[in-house]
């Protein structure tokens, strides 16, 4: 295993004896998923086979069992969620830097993430959890899993009918920035709206403070549009070496990243698929894999602050 | 006959459209040369402060001193033209990075926190400078496409606009530092 995960005699402890609650919880599990699916099972057949009261009774038993030793195994479950998240995730961050930790419980709050200006449309449902925070040299930073989403209702016959879309999933980095500056830039994927709406906003008429800020390096504003409050500040920001960097991360992300500047940090969003920093339940804990899998992300948001060399403090800002 | 008449109201507000748009251009290019000016005023207004510093623990760079002095005596004088105030400045930027890497000769003034501070927001301004210059390139270039293609090129012709040429890096500091050349000065 990398980070030298492997070799930490009191992680491997610690591991190993989570993985004893890890099997028991698992088999709970399976059991209890075991009977409800029997029930399913039981129900349809009495169904199928024409006795529905029977198929109601004997569908209902198993139901009823399997909930129960579902929810019976809950409370341990979810403490054994927290367990990993501070002492498996929170001992392997300090592998990577002492400064750094993990709090499950907190996250980025809905008012910041309006604030950051990466997405222009107010969330109507939020979630955030797991905020590493740390720093990298003299660069404070912090990251945290946010899942917001907005609502849509529709009036259909048998009523209205909400669907909920998501504005964004993934994780949101800031840090603290090298330079000081007062305006807001924003870096937004050029998708096909993006594109549209700055097309108009430079040629047509421009809503709001922000304009479109046309940049030099043509990889970097086919992958991107910028908007800033200034245009020379953003450009201070943007440099032609700041826009390469920029260009190699996203390279690097498995979707296209959208950036903020404001208030002295930058923020970051990546676009994620999946629920990072979770305990495995049907896999075993001593095999490194899932780990190594937050370990390297949490590696990749780390190495950030030196991608983006702000730890170069030349311009006036300590 | 209606038809004609949309036509002709159509042509008329896309006439006033562009019009406009290269007015707009136009006067971008000149808000965007004033911000290349407050920064040098910004750069300019340090080096009083830069020469005291430096004064204080160096006998020996009399001439640099003397050559920055005058530089900015000549840039804030108030009646030279855009042009030789961006050529004052390159060559102002040149004398200056010459001076800072002269002071590895002067630990005591390298140790300055005043020159320490001094040194940041003059890398500050730099880099400030740098970006003022690509936003007037970038308008430029605007206002350049606008007036040479159609139907902006129609209008310019009769505005009697020229093209604008960017602002390029001075000779001087195009050149690649070489390593030799600083240590045999």
């Amino acid at each position: 295993m990398q980070f030298g995960i492997d070799t930490n005699v009191a992680l491997q402890n610690v591991l190993a004896t989570m993985e004893v609650e890890r099997k028991k919880i698992a088999a709970a599990q399976t059991k209890g998923y075991i009977f409800l699916g029997v029930g399913v099972v039981l129900a349809i057949l009495g169904f199928a086979l024409g006795f529905p009261i029977p198929a109601v009774i004997g569908g209902l038993i198993p139901c009823i069992y399997g909930g129960v030793l579902l929810y019976q195994i809950s409370d341990e479950l979810s403490a054994y969620k927290t367990a990993y998240k501070n002492d498996v995730i929170g001992a392997a961050l300090k592998f990577l830097d002492q400064s750094l930790t993990i709090s499950p419980n907190q996250g980025i709050d809905s008012s910041e993430f309006v604030y950051t200006q990466l997405y222009s449309q107010g969330p109507d449902r939020y979630k955030t959890e797991d905020l590493v925070t740390g720093s990298a040299g003299q660069t404070r930073f912090y990251f945290a899993e946010v899942h917001a989403e907005y609502k849509t209702t529709t009036q259909t016959k048998n009523g209205t009918k909400t669907e909920w879309h998501d504005i964004f999933k993934g994780i949101i980095f800031a840090a603290d920035f090298n330079k000081n500056f007062k305006g807001v830039t924003i870096v937004k994927p050029k998708d096909f709206g993006n594109a549209i709406g700055a097309w108009f906003s430079k040629n047509v008429f421009s809503f709001g403070s922000n304009d479109v800020v046309q940049l030099e390096n043509p990889d970097f504003t086919k992958a991107f549009v910028t908007y800033g409050s200034d245009q020379v500040e953003a450009r201070y920001l943007l440099t032609p070496a700041m826009m390469e960097r920029i260009l190699k991360l996203n390279a690097q992300s498995s979707y296209s990243i959208t950036l903020s500047f404001i208030e002295s940090r930058m923020y970051i969003a990546f676009p994620l698929d999946r629920n990072y920093f979770e305990a495995p339940i049907f896999k075993s804990l001593l095999n490194p894999d899932a780990l190594n899998d937050d370990i390297t992300t949490i590696k990749f948001m780390y190495d950030i602050v030196k991608e983006l060399d702000l730890n170069t403090r030349i311009w006036g800002k300590n | 006959m209606i038809i004609a008449l949309i036509i002709i109201g159509i042509i008329f507000l896309f006439g006033i459209f562009f019009y406009n748009s290269l007015i707009g251009k136009r006067n971008q290019v000149t808000n965007a040369f004033s911000a290349i000016d407050v920064m040098l005023k910004k750069r300019f207004d340090l080096i009083p402060n830069l020469v005291e510093v430096v004064k204080q623990y160096t006998n020996y760079e009399q001439e640099t001193l003397t050559k920055i002095v005058e530089l900015r005596a000549k840039a804030t004088s108030g009646n030279i033209s855009d042009a030789e105030k961006a050529q004052i400045d390159s060559q102002l930027s040149s004398s200056v990075k010459g001076l800072m890497v002269n002071v590895e000769n002067y630990p005591d003034l390298k140790a300055n926190t005043n020159f320490i501070n001094l040194q940041t927001t003059w890398t500050e301004s730099e880099e400030q400078i740098a970006a003022a210059r690509r936003t007037y390139n970038s308008s430029v270039t605007d206002y350049n496409n606008a007036i040479m293609m159609f139907p902006g090129s129609f209008f310019a012709g009769m505005l009697n606009y020229q093209p604008i040429p960017v602002l390029e890096t001075a000779a001087e500091e195009r050149k690649n530092i070489s390593a030799k050349d600083l240590f045999n000065s």
